[in-house]
């Protein structure tokens, strides 16, 4: 479903974030990608949805060859993957529903599938009473979901999420965790960079640890493993 | 069933055309100085664009006329007295390749210049009438009217010979001569006007790159995302032409109204000349438009 083959990433100023990464996730797992910071997790992160390309190496995500890819088709294959970010990046001048209409409406979705696709997700994450809000009148728990519903209303087969309980507090960190759980027990694959080490170790889940830009630990049912 | 589909993508094309068009519209007014300055470049290249067209129009017409009736003015010397008159005229009938002779005095010539000059006729009142007597010869085949003038020129009693050729040799430079400015400046002009339209989309693309970052991140293709600049271009070019084709239709009208001109020194009539200049400022403002946007985002929307 995802997989690096011997994946190398060295920014256009000699930075060398990734040396040879290679992993393999099947569709439907729950992966934590772990690490001290500066380790190499956004950089991961961001060559599956072709936010960097790889400088060497070969990354496969659903059906497609990601380096690869055409430029048109580009757009195509964002549209199989949901990415969720730290700062949830919402536009702050859309309400909540409008946030989460807006990723269906510059894909040219019909008016009746944006309806009913916004008004599922918002149900899903637990936000259809303020769907008429705006994000800064929300909690910080609350912005995250609304970015995660955002991410899910394309109906996408792979979730990526980068730190995205790293501006919350703890209550709110696990409310986001069993969203991710909720989504995954539906057969969506997740893929989660975090710092968060009660969220790791409480739920043994897969665990891939990277450290100066290699995988020094891939465990099943692994635990966060660091002293930081 | 397929019907109903393409009939949903067809409802979609509008709403995508439909939101482009609000957004660009948007845009517009988000950096209302930046686009005034914009507009105002490419209004002042199309107008220059726009006179130049109608003036050449004009002359291109007059030219026409003019060689339709070519004649030849002989101006009769001083020295010629009445009673000579019916023989010089004999002279320059006999002539080969003259189809017609004939007569204007000295009194009518006068009388047709106070016409032409009206209010300011007092000008030349007190001058006696400064005016020769003068033959019209007119050529059998008007494309001898060159030689025909030589062999009138030395005719003894004629002072001065005069035809339309060098009236239309004239016309033609001082066409030349405004095209060629006018094209230098239209140059300037153009490239400032794509510069600046450029410049005021790259600060709209500035100021909306969390959308485009968000669009983009939920897959968005790049037609879709660069709608909305390109409408916003588009319109600039587009007001940057219809303000100059407005004041080139007013001053137009006025000019009609103000200047009296006789045939062949006539103005085309408004409706042709304005029309045309219309369409090709129309066209060359969705052009500057069109390149404006596709400049400014050609750097800024790489995937
Ligand atoms: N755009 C960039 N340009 C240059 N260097 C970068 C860039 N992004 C990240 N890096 C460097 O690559 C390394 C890995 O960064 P990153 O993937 O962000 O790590 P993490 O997310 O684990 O903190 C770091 O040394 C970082 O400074
Ligand atoms: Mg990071």
């Amino acid at each position: 479903m995802i997989e690096l083959q011997d994946v190398w990433k060295e920014y256009g100023n000699g930075t060398s974030a990734l040396s040879g990464v290679s992993v393999r996730i099947k569709q439907g797992e729950f992966v934590y990608v772990v690490g001290p910071s500066g380790a190499g997790k956004s950089t991961f992160i961001k060559l599956m949805y072709r936010e960097e390309r790889p400088t060497k190496g070969h990354i496969f995500v659903g059906g497609f060859n990601i380096e690869r890819l055409r430029e048109r088709q580009i757009p195509l294959m964002r549209r199989t993957i949901g990415v969720v970010f730290q700062d949830y990046k919402l536009l702050q001048k859309l309400t909540i529903w409008e946030n989460v209409a807006f990723a269906l409406e510059v894909i040219e979705a019909s008016r009746r599938t944006t309806q009913r696709r916004v008004a599922e997700v918002l149900d899903l994450v637990g936000l259809s009473e303020k769907a008429n809000m705006y994000p800064r009148e929300l909690s910080g728990g609350e912005q995250q979901r609304v970015g995660i519903a955002r991410a899910l209303v394309n109906k996408p087969s792979v979730i990526i999420a980068d730190e995205p309980t790293g501006n919350l507090d703890p209550e709110n960190s696990w409310g986001i965790l069993k969203l991710f759980e909720r989504v995954n027990d539906r057969g969506t694959t997740v893929v989660m960079a975090t710092h968060n080490r009660e969220l790791v170790n409480a739920t043994h889940k897969r665990v891939i640890a990277i450290e100066a830009g290699q995988i020094v630990r891939d465990q099943e049912r692994g635990d966060y493993g660091y002293e930081d | 069933m397929s019907e109903t589909k393409n009939a949903g993508t067809m409802d979609m094309r509008i709403r995508t055309v439909g939101r482009h068009a609000k957004e660009g519209f948007k845009n517009l007014f988000r950096n209302g100085w930046m686009t005034f300055a914009a507009v105002g470049a490419v209004a002042v290249t199309l107008f220059i664009l726009g006179a130049a067209i109608a003036l050449s129009l004009n002359v291109q017409n007059m030219s026409i006329s003019i060689e339709n009736e070519l004649q030849i003015n002989a101006y009769v010397s001083d020295s010629v007295t009445v009673k000579q008159l019916p023989e010089l005229r004999k002279t320059l009938a006999d002539l080969p390749g003259v189809r017609s002779v004939s007569f204007v005095s000295k009194a009518q010539a006068l009388r047709k210049m106070e016409k032409v000059l009206q209010s300011n006729a007092n000008l030349i009142s007190g001058l006696g009438n400064p005016l020769p007597n003068e033959f019209v010869v007119q050529a059998t085949d008007p494309r001898q009217t060159a030689a025909l003038a030589f062999r009138v020129q030395h005719v003894k009693g004629v002072e001065q010979v005069q035809y339309g050729k060098s009236i239309i040799g004239k016309l033609l430079a001082v066409t030349a001569a405004v095209r060629d400015t006018a094209i230098i400046f239209i140059g300037a002009l153009l490239v400032m006007g794509i510069f600046l339209i450029s410049n005021t989309i790259k600060i709209t693309i500035f100021t909306r790159r969390r959308e485009i970052e968000i669009m983009k991140l939920v897959g968005a293709t790049d037609g879709f995302i660069r709608g909305p600049f390109f409408v916003e271009g588009t319109l600039m070019g587009v007001f940057g032409a219809l303000l100059p084709s407005a004041v080139l239709y007013g001053l137009y009208n006025w000019l009609m109204r103000s200047v009296t001109l006789f045939p062949p020194f006539t103005l085309l009539p408004a409706d042709a000349v304005v029309w045309r200049v219309f369409w090709v400022l129309i066209l060359c403002g969705v052009f500057i438009g069109a390149w404006g946007s596709v400049m400014s985002m050609r750097r800024f929307l790489r995937v």
